[in-house]
């Protein structure tokens, strides 16, 4: 028992080193420096917004347009930023694994850590600044909206990991995970609920546990004013599985893993 | 005690499989000093990168019963776009030791001066093989892994790491990879003769040299 938590103290100072390492070569060590975490994803962000707001009718389905594409647009960037940076992450980091106490696994929770938190501080940005000029309201359900936004970024991180994976041991994933990940924009969930589409489609629809995670994000945007269908033991299992799997490629990974 | 079991290691080369390494073994106790001989290709940074847990054999085991440095080579261990000083930061980090001690040492050994606030990408083939043996030796390991870079440095970083190596570590093991006569038979008693991924152990350095020459 004491080795364990002597592993997992080890395990995270590797993961804090790592995290540090990752900004300074990212964001640098001068100017800006940290802040671009935040203003990196609302620079995506805030333009996106606003052009949509303008050319889309202010209510579409009853449901008010500024709310819906803020709450499906931050979701997608987390989506795809996060696919991104797992691409070919253990090839590109094999020099951090001259240290032995730095596994793919710590590199891959270091990455994460700093997607989902630069994430979630454009979230709070771009809330505050909607929120101030009376843009957006509150979510209704607070706690299903933070639901909702644990399993979008269970879902990314669980998508990162397969796509990672799969990354290292063929080209395909690559090539593949580009246009896919352009095109997940249109049956993410972005720019429709689950209760529009016709019913022989739904249930198919709601297989994909980040269709589901966009229900409960909606559901608590809006509360009662709309009705959705999100189903958190099926996402909680289906992630669990995916993550597993993600897990699994991942190690194997470690096998092709060929240094500089 | 650093012990390798029947260790292969298999690349894919142009759609075949090629052994890099094939069925290696021996053990190397604690203050033993290990060369490792053999033509470039021959399997030695393959191995020597195996014993420092940064790639895995396709086949066999590594145990390891003292703590083993990362591999020093010409290539690997640090991040080009980092400062020096961010570099041993990290370093310091993961390896669990106050940063100040460890810049103390390296400050004092590899001779960098201003350099180390500049990114390691820009150093020198000497400055990199100073200031990566500055860093493990200030992290302290009982076995350390040499792939060729003791030869880049010049003649006082030769008898510096000499002397930390013999004088003040005499009981520290090395594996040392190297195609320099006079570096293998100063430092190494015993040689592991490389060749087409096959290694032959032998317990005297200089027939082992001679071997290799005959190969």
């Amino acid at each position: 028992m004491r080795d364990f938590w002597k592993d997992l103290a080890t395990q995270w100072r590797v993961v804090g080193a790592l995290l540090i390492r990752e900004i300074y070569t990212r964001f640098g060590r001068n100017g800006l420096g940290f802040a671009w975490i935040v203003f990196e994803p609302l620079i995506f962000a805030i333009p996106v917004l606003l052009v949509w707001s303008v050319v889309r009718d202010p209510y579409e389905h009853g449901v008010a347009l500024m709310p819906f594409l803020w709450s499906g647009y931050l979701p997608i960037l987390l989506f795809r930023h996060i696919g991104a940076r797992m691409l070919l992450f253990v090839r590109v980091n094999a020099g951090l694994l001259y240290h032995r106490q730095v596994t793919i696994f710590d590199i891959f929770l270091a990455r994460c850590l700093l997607e989902v938190a630069s994430n979630l501080a454009a979230v709070v940005a771009s809330f505050t600044l909607f929120y101030s000029v009376g843009l957006l309201d509150l979510p209704r359900d607070l706690p299903m909206f933070y639901l909702g936004y644990f399993f979008m970024i269970w879902w990314s991180v669980a998508v990162g990991l397969i796509v990672g994976g799969l990354s290292e041991r063929t080209e395909w994933a690559e090539k593949i995970w580009q246009p896919y990940s352009y095109l997940y924009m249109f049956f993410s969930g972005f720019f429709f609920l689950a209760e529009w589409l016709p019913e022989g489609i739904r249930g198919w629809a709601l297989l994909q546990p980040g269709f589901q995670a966009y229900e409960m994000i909606r559901g608590g945007m809006f509360g009662n004013a709309v009705k959705t269908h999100g189903d958190p033991a099926y996402t909680s299992l289906a992630l669990g599985v995916l993550t597993l799997l993600g897990l699994v490629l991942m190690r194997q990974s470690r096998q092709y893993v060929v240094a500089e | 005690m650093i012990k390798a079991i029947d260790v292969t290691k298999e690349y894919r080369v142009e759609g075949r499989w090629h052994h890099a390494v094939s069925g290696v073994s021996f053990s190397v106790s604690r203050g033993e000093k290990l060369a490792l001989i053999g033509r470039n290709g021959a399997g030695k940074s393959t191995l020597i990168r195996m014993l420092g847990g940064v790639e895995l054999p396709t086949s066999g085991t590594i145990e390891q019963t003292m703590s083993v440095s990362w591999p020093l080579a010409l290539q690997g261990g640090f991040q080009g776009s980092l400062t020096g000083n961010d570099n041993m930061r990290f370093i310091a980090r993961i390896y669990n030791k106050p940063f100040d001690d460890i810049k103390a040492y390296v400050e004092d050994f590899a001779e960098l001066g201003k350099y180390l606030s500049e990114p390691v990408k820009i150093y020198s083939i000497g400055m990199r093989a100073r200031f990566a043996f500055a860093l493990s030796l200030a992290i302290d390991f009982d076995c350390y892994l040499i792939d060729e870079v003791i030869a880049a440095g010049d003649q006082r970083f030769h008898r510096r790491s000499h002397e930390e190596l013999f004088e003040k570590r005499a009981d520290r093991s090395l594996i040392l990879a190297s195609h320099m006569d006079e570096i293998l038979k100063s430092y190494c008693s015993r040689a592991l003769v490389m060749h087409h991924g096959r290694g032959s152990l032998f317990d005297d350095i200089e027939l082992a040299l001679q071997v290799y020459n005959d190969l």
